[in-house]
């Protein structure tokens, strides 16, 4: 029984410990867990004597509803381009001070001002990628470059997707030569019959690791983030990434900072040092994505660019996602809809 | 209170009772084996050599040593603990109490109080976990440890609350008032002879109240900080750089633990009888 | 007053429950309080927000529309609606299947060994969702450990076709819910009279009858309150489905995180958790209305 009287003051003790850790030159960042290896703010807090609260979500709506309901308060924010337009649209970013940010030159001018922030005056590019075509060539001979390809009934129950109805819809535009970010009753209703032959089709929708799928031999062919391909190709080379031939969506990660931020000079402090190529490079080597720091692509590994799915060959046709609105609510009831039929 | 049978009286049963006995046990061994399944797998892949949780290549007790490197996952162990200790005294508290009250009382309201105590259950998470953002931010108090608590224990004492009343029902009313007619005040009677006799009913809320508040997600992303983050915070967003088996080695350490744990605490009592 | 109040008014000491004294309002009052700050605030919220409508960004618009509350009962999600209480019935009684004879036997077993028993049905829990899931993934998968079991026993089958169908998500629907099943009566079985049991078979009734006539009856409210404990977290689940099911069949606790995720729709995912609350909590009413009658009666 004595025992039991000593937890509660002991656990209160360590609660009250662990909040109240508020010294001057904080950072709060909100980002995915591990998206932004420890070591790169280990180096920034060393050089700065910044100290980073690091806080972690696993999508970006989670991100938005975060914010939206009106919690928390953050200096730096890491969201996907389509979540950041939401962001400048509800006026939930502030604008950057370019002075502040001398190496905001080493981005690739094609991964500035895309129509997620015209002017690019609220974000940077973080890390780049796309979603296109996973094949287990191993087991699937015949070339599967194109939606078409993937969707047909010889690899019924052999297919995964990702698990967004917005991704799903959007890839039936394309083979409907539709556009993607204009989305009204009239293509939804062109897209409603590709959809519901497709949901028929797939094995598994799975947004958080469709590699596992892939990599367990459940399936064979995938719809499915490049990040994920990637890591399928540096495990065995049988994974091959394609984008598809009616075009593919692409993402850009960025940074930014919220219109309520605290500590607005630490954060243009941190986004200049990780646009730093020394810096850059480092996430690159965690994580294969598409570096958009041209200055950093120059010390990667011949490996590391030979790999399709971080840098795939030629000049694909790609798009990021604008927010479509009100639109939203109509794609996700049409999914949920022919999913419910099957 | 809580007669048990003795071995003297089950060797008096016709022989019936012992193959139904037997039969009992093999199936509790049967659905044991169901429970740990997964869990011996998940304790074989924290020594897998592959960075990703999936296939197999080669043993490595690596992934130990990396969670000992690892200091955010820590930290995020270290919370998980605080808050789920912290929930579970405070649902245990609330759960017991409640439950007695509205056993013992009839009173206007009392089926209403009820239906209102099972509605957290039903509530999906993320339901629970924007609305109470919502009411935090509108009367201005900050997220972090207080707020993840006060969700915590909104779901889960009515688990403590309805395995208390179980117990409760068809509980010898005679023994509260013998207790009282020896002198006790209400108070007495409830704290020396009702909870003990709820002992196994508390314990069993308080595991599950416990488990729930240490893997629950959602109510805990939208009403934390940076400085509370519990593990499933940390484990979900891995996701989007691929789990790997140090996730594994924690969650192997932790059960090894507890049973060590339980065991332990057992022989250091009987050193100190 | 209730009629049972008036019953253990006339018959004192067969039903004690009495009209509460200040004191325990007094003691109620912590729970009350919570109850209104944190459950009965938070769902009034959510109300206003179910008649609410979404802007073009995502915002909410306080206007007053029932909108919302006509597309609940659109039959998409009705039988959406009704596919989540099949599953989620099918794992109660699987769980009440599998978990009385392991409480039982925990229950009955030599006291110092109760308490660990019960730890170890938790135990597992204690592990990450993420984690545990893939484990079962691991085992289930076609190249996984089952179907290497099975072909042990007969090399060449083709083996179980399980992971991302329902019988995967009823696989893990009961694995996550069995322990609130177990646990709850447990809590019953413990406080079992030896004497009575003994005294069933000294009348000369057989094992099986015993169990049926004497044990089960006495334990019924655990294996209510375990019933309660598994099926109404069941019916709102959605992380199982996804993860075991492949996502191919949505379940309203799916619908409903989609609208305030993908979607961004929270007036109709607010109108979506009011209905299915509303439902639950009449239900329940009712429920607790009847019981109380019967025991009345049995007064």
């Amino acid at each position: 029984m004595k025992s039991h009287r000593l937890i509660l003051p002991a656990l209160l003790a360590l609660a009250i410990g662990a909040g109240s850790a508020r010294a001057a030159g904080e950072l709060n960042l909100f980002g995915w867990s591990e998206y932004i290896p420890q070591s790169v703010l280990d180096g920034f807090t060393k050089e700065t004597g910044i100290k980073v609260n690091f806080e972690t979500y696993a999508s970006n709506e989670e991100l938005l509803s975060k914010l939206v309901a009106g919690g928390g308060s953050y200096d730096l924010v890491q969201p996907s381009d389509y979540a950041a337009e939401v962001m400048i649209r509800q006026n939930l970013l502030s604008p950057l001070d370019p002075r502040l940010l001398p190496n905001l030159k080493n981005i690739a001018p094609e991964f500035r001002h895309r129509p997620h922030d015209p002017a690019g005056r609220y974000t940077v590019p973080y890390m780049s990628g796309t979603v296109g075509i996973v094949v287990n060539t191993e087991k699937v001979k015949t070339p599967v470059h194109s939606y078409s390809d993937v969707f047909t009934p010889a690899f019924k129950d052999r297919i995964v997707v990702l698990n967004d109805t917005r991704e799903i819809v959007t890839w039936a535009l394309y083979t409907l030569k539709l556009p993607i970010n204009t989305i009204n009753a009239e293509s939804l209703a062109q897209a409603r019959p590709v959809v519901a032959n497709w949901v028929k089709l797939v094995k598994v929708f799975d947004s958080d690791s469709p590699k596992t799928a892939l990599l367990n031999g459940d399936v064979d062919v995938g719809v499915v983030w490049s990040g994920e391909a990637a890591i399928l190709w540096k495990e065995n080379k049988k994974f091959q990434y394609f984008i598809p031939t009616e075009g593919a969506h692409q993402f850009i990660d960025v940074l930014a900072i919220p219109a309520n931020a605290k500590n607005k000079e630490a954060a243009h402090k941190l986004i200049d040092y990780i646009l730093r190529p020394e810096v850059s490079v480092l996430i690159s080597e965690a994580f294969p994505y598409t570096n958009p720091n041209q200055a950093a692509r120059k010390l990667l590994t011949p490996e590391q660019l030979a790999n399709p799915a971080s840098y795939p060959p030629g000049s694909p046709k790609l798009e990021t996602f604008r927010d479509i609105g009100k639109a939203a609510a109509d794609v996700d009831r049409l999914v949920t809809d022919l999913k419910s039929a099957r | 209170m809580s007669a048990t049978l003795t071995p003297a009286s089950r060797r008096r049963w016709p022989s019936g009772i012992q193959l139904l006995d037997s039969t009992l046990s093999g199936w509790t061994a049967l659905v044991m084996l169901f429970l740990y399944l997964p869990i011996l797998v998940l304790v074989a892949y924290s020594f897998n050599r592959s960075r990703l949780n999936i296939v197999w290549s080669g043993f490595t007790a690596d992934w130990y040593r990396r969670v000992w490197e690892n200091g955010p996952l820590l930290r995020a162990a270290q919370n998980s603990l605080v808050v789920a200790g912290v929930s579970t005294l405070l649902s245990v508290l609330l759960g017991t109490v409640g439950a007695w009250l509205l056993h013992r009382y009839r009173f206007r309201g009392a089926r209403g109080l009820q239906t209102l105590v099972a509605v957290p259950m039903v509530m999906p998470e993320i339901l629970m976990g924007i609305s109470l953002l919502i009411l935090f931010a509108t009367v201005g108090m900050g997220l972090g440890f207080s707020a993840v608590i006060i969700g915590h224990v909104t779901f889960s004492f009515p688990f403590v609350l309805v395995a208390v009343q179980a117990r409760l029902k068809g509980l010898d009313p005679a023994m509260e008032e013998a207790a009282q007619d020896l002198g006790a005040t209400p108070l007495q009677a409830f704290w020396l002879v009702i909870v003990p006799c709820l002992r196994p009913a508390i314990v069993a809320g308080a595991l599950m109240a416990f488990t729930l508040s240490w893997d629950e997600l959602i109510v805990t992303f939208f009403t934390t900080n940076a400085a509370s983050a519990t593990l499933p915070i940390r484990v979900f967003g891995m996701a989007k750089v691929g789990l790997n088996p140090m996730l594994n080695a924690l969650s192997a350490i932790f059960i090894l633990a507890t049973i060590a744990f339980v065991f332990f605490s057992d022989y250091v009592k009987k050193l100190g009888r | 007053m209730s009629p049972a109040a008036k019953a253990g008014a006339a018959l004192p000491g067969l039903i004690d429950r009495r009209t509460p004294r200040w004191r325990a309002w007094l003691l109620l009052l912590p729970m009350v309080t919570w109850l209104v700050l944190f459950v009965v605030a938070p769902t009034a919220i959510l109300l206003v927000y179910s008649f609410c409508e979404r802007d073009e960004v995502g915002r909410v618009l306080f206007t007053f529309t029932l909108d919302n509350y006509r597309r609940v009962f659109d039959p998409v999600y009705l039988w959406i609606f009704a596919r989540s209480i099949y599953y989620a019935g099918l794992t109660t009684v699987i769980c009440i299947v599998a978990g009385y004879p392991v409480a039982y036997c925990i229950g009955r077993a030599r006291e110092e060994w109760r308490q660990r028993l019960l730890l170890l049905v938790m135990v597992p829990f204690w592990t990450s969702f993420l984690i545990r899931t893939y484990a079962w993934i691991t085992i289930l998968k076609q190249e996984g450990l089952l179907n290497g079991f099975l072909r042990l026993f007969s090399p060449g089958t083709a083996g179980l076709d399980l992971l991302y169908t329902p019988t995967a998500v009823v696989i893990g629907l009961v694995y996550a819910y069995l322990p609130f099943m177990i646990l709850p009566i447990y809590g019953s079985v413990e406080k079992l009279d030896g004497a009575l049991i003994e005294a069933a078979y000294d009348l000369g009734a057989g094992p099986l009858r015993v169990f049926s006539s004497v044990i089960i009856p006495l334990t019924l409210p655990g294996v209510a309150a375990g019933t309660l404990l598994v099926f109404v977290p069941a019916v709102g689940m959605f992380a199982i489905t996804d993860l075991m099911g492949g996502a191919r069949v949505p379940l309203i606790g799916n619908v409903i995180q989609n609208q305030f995720m993908q979607a961004r729709d929270w007036p109709f995912g607010a109108a979506l958790g009011a209905v299915f609350m509303g439902l639950f909590a009449a239900t329940y009413w009712v429920m607790l209305r009847l019981g109380a009658q019967e025991e009345d009666s049995v007064a």
